[in-house]
């Protein structure tokens, strides 16, 4: 009780004390959580867009003639053994018609002209849904290009590439920004700590005098890392959460954004870059203690 | 005073040495036993070795040479913890004060109590004891750096005795203060004696010590003095 009373004092006058570069600490800390947080989360929303358009991305073989089932059997073979993929569909000219029919819905009158074998057959492969594999889409395409029978070989060539580039260098600069945040708070708190300290060197002198215990010196010191990183990173969290809203509202009208949700992060996450931040300050604020209050 | 010879000692030096860089020797083999509850002078001229004795007994100073006992325990040997507890059971008015000038008389005084937990409304009444004893109790929101040597000196006093600690050591305790207030201070440590605790005192100052009936001991250059030879001599 009376341990935490006279902490709390303290702490509150280290507060006091040096109130303008603790200031600057929190808002430091807080604009790194927030620089770090905006790219990750800009990234975990990229990598569940990858998902979803990973679920209906597929290369798509057009066949000059529709394989017996002995050459169906072969192209399989032959696709298989380039890489692992997760599914191979035959598709036939009726087949390839009814669903552009499908896709035509009220319109599909227009199609009543055509001949009902108009478009070719095709092999739909639906590729693993990793990276990788991703990746290797053109590798892969140049080689289906190559089959028996091929006419040409089609996938969101352009889009695929772009957007696993993109999605690359997001997980570069997340993995910059979290440097950054690492640093940051490690440094900055450590600087102000240190500051404290080096105006108190009378008092810290006296209290060692005097008997205070290592844990009487620190605690302050600690709980104010501590502080600084709770509360620059909630600072930073919400200020990205407002962010968030505004830009959804604000672009909630056009097609692009609607095409999915976007999502802030979970509780569980929001609370590991909480819980990690606060390692980081009181693990920087222990730093100047280990050279400056030695006992 | 035979009941306190009998005691086991509360401060034990044995063969003391301390020489400051680069060869300044401050006490050359000091051999000292103080009792528990024992009140007890240190005198000698400035430059003595008084300060230096009394630093080493709180142990702010390591020894050159020798051991040195607190309760029984080699406290320049003792770590962290068991150190800093033994400490504050030692109060100390330094003679230099080490006050934290930017504080009030009364947050100065709360230290010593502050370090061991003790409950703030205890902290609070002890202190207005202390200054009303000390006659200084219209400066208890006074920021120490603007009191008068006086009273700061005092003030120094009562932090170290706030506590009541087991060992009270003194450091020139009446070098700024006029004769009444002499008599305040020294009815305060014999008050702190009566109550159990051993008090050394180091002092140039004749008039406290000259009818005491308490064990008085002059370092010269940093060696004891037999008090016998003093007076003959
Ligand atoms: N920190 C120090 N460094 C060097 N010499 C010191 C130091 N402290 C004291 N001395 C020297 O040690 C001797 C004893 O000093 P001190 O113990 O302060 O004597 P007193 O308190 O009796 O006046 C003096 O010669 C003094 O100059
Ligand atoms: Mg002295």
């Amino acid at each position: 009780m009376s341990f935490w009373f006279t902490v709390l004092r303290q702490l509150g006058r280290n507060l006091r004390q040096t109130w303008g570069s603790q200031l600057m600490t929190l808002l430091t800390v807080s604009l790194s959580v927030l620089i770090f947080a905006f790219f990750y989360l800009v990234y975990t929303n990229m990598l569940t867009l990858g998902d979803k358009l990973g679920d209906d991305l597929s290369l798509i073989v057009y066949l000059e003639e529709e394989p017996e089932p002995e050459l169906q059997e072969q192209l399989n073979r032959k696709i298989r053994s380039f890489d692992e993929v997760e599914e191979i569909r035959f598709v036939s000219r009726a087949e390839a018609y009814e669903r552009f029919a499908a896709q035509l819905g009220e319109n599909r009158d227009v199609l009543s002209d055509m001949p009902k074998d108009f478009l070719p057959p095709s092999i739909e492969i639906v590729p693993l849904k990793n990276l990788r594999s991703l990746n290797q889409m053109k590798v892969f395409s140049a080689y289906l290009a190559r089959l028996p029978g091929s006419l040409k070989v089609q996938y969101g060539q352009d889009w695929v590439e772009r957007f696993y580039y993109f999605t690359r260098l997001l997980s570069i600069i997340v993995l910059l920004s979290g440097t950054l945040l690492i640093l940051t708070t490690i440094f900055m708190v450590a600087y102000t700590i240190r500051l404290t300290i080096l105006g108190r060197q009378a008092e810290l002198e006296l209290l060692k005098l005097v008997g205070a215990t290592n844990n009487y010196i620190r605690t302050p010191y600690l709980l104010e890392g501590f502080l600084q990183g709770l509360l620059g990173s909630s600072f930073g969290l919400c200020s990205l959460f407002v962010l968030f809203n505004w830009i959804k509202l604000r672009f909630s009208g056009p097609v692009l954004l609607n095409l999915f949700e976007f999502s802030f992060f979970s509780p569980t996450v929001s609370g590991t870059i909480i819980v990690v931040s606060i390692l980081l300050c009181t693990l920087g604020s222990y730093a100047p203690m280990q050279k400056f209050l030695r006992i | 005073m035979n009941r306190q010879l009998h005691s086991p000692p509360m401060i034990e030096l044995i063969k003391v040495s301390k020489q400051y860089p680069p060869d300044v020797v401050a006490l050359k083999e000091v051999s000292l036993s103080i009792a528990t509850g024992e009140m007890f002078f240190v005198i000698g001229r400035s430059g003595a070795g008084k300060t230096t004795l009394l630093k080493l007994i709180c142990s702010m100073e390591t020894p050159s040479n020798g051991l040195i006992e607190i309760a029984g325990q080699p406290i320049h040997q003792l770590k962290g913890r068991h150190r800093a507890k033994l400490r504050q059971r030692i109060g100390v008015a330094y003679q230099d004060f080490k006050l934290l000038i930017d504080r009030t008389t009364a947050e100065n005084i709360a230290i010593s109590m502050e370090v061991s937990y003790k409950k703030p409304q205890l902290i609070r009444k002890r202190v207005r004891s202390l200054l009303e004893q000390l006659d200084l109790a219209d400066k208890h929101d006074s920021i120490t750096g603007e009191l008068s040597r006086g009273e700061q000196q005092r003030v120094t006093l009562a932090r170290a005795i706030a506590n009541s600690p087991a060992i009270i050591l003194v450091d020139e305790p009446t070098g700024n203060l006029d004769a009444a207030t002499t008599e305040r201070v020294m009815n305060l440590l014999h008050k702190c004696n009566k109550s159990g605790a051993t008090v050394v005192i180091a002092t140039h100052d004749d008039s406290i010590y000259r009818d005491t009936s308490h064990r008085v001991l002059e370092l010269r250059t940093g060696r004891l003095v037999n008090p016998v030879e003093e007076v003959s001599g």
